[in-house]
C-alpha cells in the first residue's frame, strides 16, 4: 500500500516545514523538550501515586496525594499538545510506523487506568482507606507496566520508522 | 554559539580529586573503626559520595584532553590508551563505591549507623578503588611526564601489579564499540534513562513541591521515604548516561549542553549537601500536615526543582549543541 498523499500535503504546509527546518530555538527541539517535560511530569506523578498504592510510605495520608493528579494531567496535556506539533512536523514518519499506533493505544490505556485510580481510590471516599488501597494496588501495578511499555514504544519511534519524510526512506 | 574549553587543563585540574579524595575517605573510614567513631564514618561516606560525583566531569574531561593532545610530539597514543583503559575501570569502581556510600548515609539517617553489609562492601570496594585510582593517576602521569620514564621510549612494560590490573582493563576502542554495537542497545539505555528521570521527578520533585507549600496536608517525614527511589533513578541515569557517552565520547565531550548539564548535577550535589549537612532538613523533618517549612528549606527546595529542570532541558538540547566547544 502506498503512502497517502495527504501526508505530503501536510508536510509541505508552512507550519510543518517551519518546525522541521527553522533555526529558531523554538523549533523542533523546543517542542520535543516540552514533550519530554510533560511526559516526565505525567509519569513522575504516576510513579509517586503508584508507589504509595503499592505500599511505599504507608504512613503518608492518601487524600492530599490527590493534588498530584493535577500535575499528572497538566503533564499529559503538555505532552499531547506538543506531540501534536511533532506529528505535524513529521506526519509520514509517525503515521506509517505501526509502533506509533501501539504507543497511542498504550497511552490511552495508561490514562484510563490513572482515571480509574483517581475515581476509585481518591474521589470515592465512601469506602474505607484499606478497601480503596486494595482496589488501587493492582491498578497501580498495571499502570506501571503500561507506562513502561508506552514510553518504550515512544523511544522506539526514533529507531523503527520506515520514512523520515514523504518519499524519503529512513 | 561556540565555547572555548581547554580540556587538558580542566582534566589536570580535576584528576587529582578522585585519587586524593578516595585516599582521604578511605583513611577516615579505616580510622572510624578505632573507637567506633560514627561521626567520622559518616564524614568518610560523605567524601566518597562527593568524590564519586566529581569523578564524572574528571572522566569526561579525559576524552577532551585526549583529543586536545593526540598527535603532539612526545605524546604516546599507547600510553593514552593504557590510561583510558585504567580510567574506565577505576571510574565504575568509584561510582559503585559512591553509590554504596549514599546507601550507607541513608541507613545512617534511618537507623543512626550503616548496615554491616554496607560497611563491608564499602571497605572492600574502596580499597580496590584506591588502588585503581592510583593506577589511573600513574598511567595518566606517564603520558606527559617523560622525566619519569626509565628509558627513551614510552614505558609500555608493566610491573607485577600493573600487569595483573592490565588484564582487567578494557581496550578503549573495543569498549567504545561494545557500547554502540547496536542501535537497540542505545534505545534501551535511553529508555532506562527516561525512567530514571521520571523516578527523580516523581519523588524528589514531590518532596520539593511539598516543602515549597504544595499539597500542604502531606507531612514531610513520610514523603521523604520516597528518596531511595530517587537515588535509584540517579543510579540508573548515571550508569545509562555514562555508558552512552562512552559509546560516543567525541559527540558528547565537545557539547556545551552536556557540560552545563554536568555543572547542574554538581550544583545539585551541593544543594543536597546544604539541605542535609546544615541541619536544614532535620529542622523541617517533623513538619506536619498544614504546617509551613522554613524559608531556608524552601530556598533549597526551589533551587533543587530549578536545577532538575535545567538537567532535563540541557539533556534535551545535547543533540543540537554538538561541536559547540572548540
Amino acid at each position: 500500500m502506498g503512502v497517502p498523499i495527504f501526508l505530503n500535503t501536510l508536510e509541505e504546509s508552512g507550519l510543518s516545514t517551519w518546525i522541521r527546518e527553522t533555526e529558531s530555538p523554538f523549533g523542533f527541539y523546543f517542542i520535543l523538550l516540552f514533550h519530554n517535560i510533560g511526559l516526565a511530569l505525567a509519569v513522575g506523578a504516576s510513579i509517586l501515586i503508584g508507589l504509595r498504592l503499592l505500599g511505599v510510605a504507608p504512613d503518608l495520608p492518601l487524600a492530599p496525594l490527590k493534588k498530584f493528579f493535577a500535575i499528572l494531567w497538566t503533564g499529559a496535556w503538555i505532552s499531547a499538545a506538543s506531540g501534536l506539533f511533532l506529528l505535524i512536523a513529521y506526519p509520514t514518519k509517525a503515521l506509517t510506523n505501526p509502533v506509533f499506533y501501539i504507543k497511542l493505544a498504550l497511552i490511552g490505556t495508561g490514562v484510563w487506568i490513572m482515571l480509574r485510580i483517581e475515581k476509585l481510590v481518591f474521589d470515592d471516599t465512601s469506602a474505607g482507606q484499606e478497601a480503596r488501597l486494595a482496589t488501587g494496588k493492582p491498578l497501580a501495578a498495571r499502570a506501571f507496566v503500561v507506562w513502561i511499555a508506552a514510553v518504550t514504544a515512544g523511544r522506539l519511534l526514533a529507531y523503527t520508522f520506515k520514512y523520515l519524510v514523504y518519499g524519503r526512506p529512513g | 554559539m561556540e565555547f572555548q574549553i581547554n580540556f587538558a587543563h580542566l582534566h589536570l585540574l580535576l584528576n587529582h580529586i578522585p585519587v586524593i579524595g578516595t585516599i582521604i575517605a578511605l583513611g577516615l573510614f579505616l580510622i572510624s573503626f578505632l573507637g567506633k567513631n560514627d561521626g567520622l564514618r559518616r564524614s568518610s561516606l560523605i567524601i566518597f559520595a562527593g568524590v564519586a560525583l566529581l569523578t564524572i566531569p574528571t572522566f569526561v574531561s579525559g576524552f577532551g584532553a585526549q583529543a586536545n593532545i593526540m598527535g603532539r610530539p612526545g605524546v604516546s597514543d599507547v600510553l593514552m590508551a593504557r590510561h583510558e583503559g585504567a580510567a574506565m575501570v577505576s571510574f565504575w569502581f568509584m561510582e559503585i563505591t559512591g553509590a554504596l556510600a549514599v546507601a550507607g548515609l541513608w541507613q545512617v539517617y534511618r537507623s543512626s549507623r550503616p548496615a554491616r553489609w554496607n560497611v563491608t562492601a564499602i571497605l572492600l570496594l574502596s580499597v580496590v578503588t584506591v588502588a585503581l585510582m592510583a593506577r589511573s593517576g600513574n598511567t595518566g602521569g606517564d603520558i606527559r611526564h617523560p622525566e619519569v620514564w626509565d628509558g627513551k621510549e614510552a614505558p609500555v612494560a608493566e610491573g607485577t601489579i600493573g600487569s595483573i590490573l592490565h588484564v582487567f582493563e578494557p581496550t578503549p576502542d573495543k569498549f567504545i564499540h561494545a557500547m554502540v554495537f547496536s542501535k537497540w542497545e542505545t534505545a534501551f539505555l535511553m529508555d532506562l534513562h527516561f525512567f530514571g528521570l521520571a523516578l527523580i521527578v516523581g519523588t524528589v520533585g514531590a518532596l520539593d513541591l511539598r516543602i515549597l507549600g504544595f499539597a500542604k496536608q502531606l507531612p514531610i517525614a513520610p514523603l521523604h521515604k520516597f528518596v531511595p527511589w530517587a537515588l535509584l533513578g540517579l543510579g540508573i541515569n548515571v550508569t545509562t548516561g555514562m555508558l552512552v557517552l562512552i559509546g560516543m565520547p567525541v559527540y558528547y565531550t565537545f557539547d556545551a549542553a552536556l557540560w552545563l548539564k554536568i555543572l547542574a548535577l554538581m550544583l545539585l550535589g551541593l544543594n543536597a549537601a546544604a539541605l542535609y549537612l546544615t541541619g536544614t532538613f532535620s529542622g523541617i523533618e517533623q513538619v506536619k500536615a498544614g504546617e509551613d517549612a522554613t524559608i531556608s528549606a524552601k530556598l533549597l527546595a526551589g533551587s533543587s526543582l530549578c536545577l532538575w529542570f535545567a538537567v532535563i532541558i540541557l539533556g534535551r538540547y545535547i543533540q543540537s549543541f554538538q561541536e559547540t566547544i572548540k
